[in-house]
């Protein structure tokens, strides 16, 4: 009990005594907080990215592509494949019947970042980016039961309407219902805009198959077709069924699987650009954190003398050094984790994706798992800068102490 | 006992602490190396491309192609120097991931657009032209696979189907090996024969991915551009024509926004140094302050007094900033191996280096501003009575 009294004492002492040493404190505060930063709003950016893309994907629907394609963008699948898919054993049918499959056409056009809008405001001189497009017949709708229109309508077949994403109009200019999107030679009118459940279908527009094919002189071609499945054995029934007719050299993976593939290539760059990056800042955060409880222990150090000349261990100072060393990374980390979520949670941002090769935007997500990497690492640094000094606090000889002035 | 001799025993005071703020530094100077070379390096490639290349594609979007008539079209306009055009392949190695940019080309028009950029042995650059199913690999990816003249490659397209045998397959020459001539010029990738690829493709006949061309001069670019975009305006294949510069810039914008990144990554990296030494600085001069007033008692001007606390912070400054230099450059060099040509050019360049002394010196000069300020307002008295 008396060891815990006496830590209980010197830790306030040390606690109490910061306001003295207050610009040395504040400065590895600020230290750690600027690391915890740095590493947060990396992590934050991958963790946002990749849930975009897990959003995406579900397990009951599959996405069959050509043999060997990797992507929607490389692939090219025909009418009588995708007829072929009707057929097919594991896919579901709607209540007429109706086999759940759709043939999509997936090509690129571009728009304008809000960010890359100029100052007049004129979007044909600005620099483009690559969008995904995305041809649907009424199928299309149907196999995506998450969809919500939040404004406007669906397009109308046979007209040069776009349905655009969520997401998409975030980010980008001239793409709100209303608006008109010049796309090649023709002219196509905003009319809805949607929602699915944070995917990367909110970063793509949509339009009507036949429409598109013409635009891109690809009648007759799709890129992929979706499949809605039965259940859990329908995925291995269709791959069968694909690969026992030599029509269907398909490559067929549930969308899941697809997009996870996706997810995992940039956000693991992004994560292995943080870390390292936070590594190095940290031990910079280190030095001064060291530097910092140096100088409280050598301020102290008469204050140390005199607790042990009256019975206090050596052990009391130890851990009250340590803790004092602790509280002010422990602040530095909760500071750098707030300034994240202030400056960094929900921040939209977009980047190309390697595998569609167009921009999928993305909402910073300062998730809890995240927030506490970062602390963790605000007191790793607050662990490794305080034990030293912390070590040489219990040592410090008790007439050494009363002779340096 | 010279100035700089005091410099450097006060410096050294107390060694430990010297150590840890000289640690602080060198780390941010790493950050600091190796992040502006990386920006550096983009930039820069983007920026060497020469001035009257212009690059042409569908206004839809740079991926759909273009008729091959528009060559044609094209070299006929005034102004139009030389034209090559080229497609994007797909190509990748053994592996789907082991991606590479492969693109078909032209053999004679494109080496020629690219004289400058690329150095090539000439009988390599004959055999090329010559035999059509040879291909000119870029260095870099040469090296990463070890490929030699003569070796013959199978190189899969995911996008475009062999009909002579219906696989996704091409075999190809390796004819010869280009070298970068310019360093920030990208040898990972590969080039083979137009003919060849439009006649065993099974769709797409007859287009080319994008055209590029030099026009007589950089001045007459606009009107060039203007005249090819007014030429195929209201047809099926709308053009859109621009600088290879602006191209490029507009590419790497799609990634995000570097510059931003790393300005803030490094700002911090700075701001965090600048917190600890600075208020490391502020302490160390203090705990000093009966000795400068014997200094000063001794008849040292003030500009010495200045002089030696400036002169310190600077010095720790440059100690701890430029092996943080040094080894940036080790990393950049090592990073840039690893990425196989990927981001050419990576290298501590000069001007990078030459804003990191600097940045040394401006850290130098605000860290010791404050102490060498409240050393020279001291008074001696006062001072001597301080505890």
């Amino acid at each position: 009990m008396r060891v815990f009294n006496e830590i209980a004492v010197v830790t306030t002492i040390c606690i109490k005594s910061i306001p003295q040493r207050f610009w040395a404190s504040f400065s590895t505060v600020v230290a750690v907080g600027l690391v915890v930063t740095v590493l947060l709003a990396f992590l934050a950016m991958a963790a946002g990215f990749q849930q975009t893309l897990r959003g995406t994907g579900t397990k009951d629907m599959a996405i069959l592509m050509r043999a060997g394609s990797q992507a929607e963008l490389n692939s090219g699948v025909t009418r009588d494949q995708a007829r072929l898919i009707e057929e097919a054993p594991g896919v579901m049918k709607d209540a007429d019947g109706k086999p759940l499959v759709s043939p999509e056409l997936y090509v690129i056009v571009d728009g304008v970042k809000k960010t890359a809008v100029p100052a007049d405001g004129n979007l044909k001189k600005a620099p483009r980016s690559n969008l995904t497009l995305r041809g649907l017949g009424p199928a299309g709708i149907a196999v995506r039961p998450g969809l919500k229109i939040v404004e406007g309508r669906a397009f109308k077949p046979g007209t040069n309407e776009l349905m655009v994403g969520r997401a998409l109009q975030k980010d980008f200019a001239g793409v709100d219902v209303g608006d008109t999107v010049k796309l090649g030679n023709s002219n196509w009118l905003v009319v809805g805009a949607f929602e699915l459940g944070g995917s990367v279908f909110e970063s793509e527009l949509w339009a009507d198959t036949p429409e598109v094919q013409d635009l891109f002189h690809r009648q007759n071609v799709f890129q992929s077709i979706r499949a809605r499945l039965t259940g859990p054995d329908a995925l291995k029934a269709l791959s069968d069924y694909a690969a026992n007719d030599p029509q269907l050299k398909l490559d067929v993976t549930t969308e899941a699987d697809y997009y996870a593939q996706q997810a995992s290539r940039t956000s693991d760059l992004i994560q292995k650009l943080g870390w390292p990056l936070a590594i190095a800042m940290a031990f910079g955060a280190l030095a001064g954190a060291l530097n910092t409880m140096y100088s409280s222990v050598a301020a102290r150090a008469q204050e140390i003398a005199t607790l042990r000349c009256i019975g206090f261990s050596g052990t009391s100072s130890f851990i009250g050094t340590l803790l004092e060393s602790l509280v002010l990374a422990l602040v530095g980390g909760f500071v750098g984790t707030l300034v994240t979520w202030v400056l960094f949670d929900g921040l939209t941002g977009s980047t190309l994706s390697g595998a569609s090769f167009s921009q999928i935007v993305f909402t910073f997500h300062l998730t809890p798992a995240v927030a506490l990497q970062g602390v963790i690492l605000a007191l790793v640094v607050g662990l490794v800068g305080g034990v030293f000094p912390a070590w040489r606090a219990a040592r410090i000889p008790i007439v050494e102490a009363y002779g340096t002035p | 006992m010279s100035d700089l001799y005091l410099l450097w025993r006060n410096l050294f005071r107390r060694k430990l602490r010297t150590f840890l703020m000289m640690l602080a530094i060198f780390v941010a100077f790493v950050i600091y190396g190796v992040l502006g070379s990386i920006h550096y390096a983009f930039e820069h490639g983007v920026d060497s491309s020469a001035d009257n290349r212009l690059v042409v594609v569908n206004k839809i979007t740079f991926i759909q192609p273009l008729p091959y008539a528009y060559v044609g079209k094209i070299a006929a306009i005034k102004g139009v120097k030389n034209l090559t055009f080229a497609n994007w392949f797909g190509g990748y190695y053994q592996d789907a991931r082991n991606q590479i940019g492969t693109f078909a080309v032209d053999p004679e028009s494109y080496l020629r657009i690219y004289r400058d950029d690329l150095r090539i042995d000439p009988a390599a650059r004959d055999a090329f032209i010559h035999d059509r199913t040879s291909m000119v690999v870029g260095e870099a990816i040469a090296t990463k696979y070890g490929w030699k003249v003569g070796d013959r490659i199978p190189i899969n397209s995911n996008i475009f189907t062999n009909k002579t045998d219906g696989s996704h397959t091409w075999e190809l020459t390796v004819a010869g090996i280009a070298y970068a001539a310019k360093e920030s010029f990208n040898t990972s990738f590969i080039i083979f024969q137009y003919e060849n690829f439009n006649e065993s493709k099974t769709f797409g006949k007859d287009t080319v991915g994008w055209i590029t061309l030099e026009t007589d001069s950089a001045a007459v670019n606009d009107k060039v551009a203007a005249t090819i975009d007014d030429l195929f305006a209201n047809s099926t294949a709308e053009t859109n024509t621009q600088s290879e510069k602006a191209f490029g810039k507009a590419f790497l914008a799609q990634l995000g926004n570097i510059a931003l990144i790393i300005t803030l990554v490094v700002g911090a990296a700075f701001a965090t140094i600048l917190m600890i030494v600075g208020n490391t600085m502020v302490m160390a001069v203090r705990e000093r302050t009966k000795e400068i007033a014997v200094l000063k008692t001794l008849g040292f001007p003030s500009w010495r007094i200045w002089r030696q606390v400036l002169g310190e912070s600077v010095l720790l400054s440059l100690l701890g900033g430029v092996p943080g230099l040094l080894v940036a450059g080790l990393l950049v060099t090592l990073l840039s191996k690893l990425a196989s040509g990927a981001i050419p050019g990576l290298a501590l360049t000069l001007p990078v280096a030459g804003l990191g002394v600097a940045f040394m010196l401006l850290l130098g000069v605000v860290t010791g501003f404050l102490p060498a300020w409240n050393a020279l307002r001291l008074n001696i008295v006062t001072a001597l009575g301080r505890l």
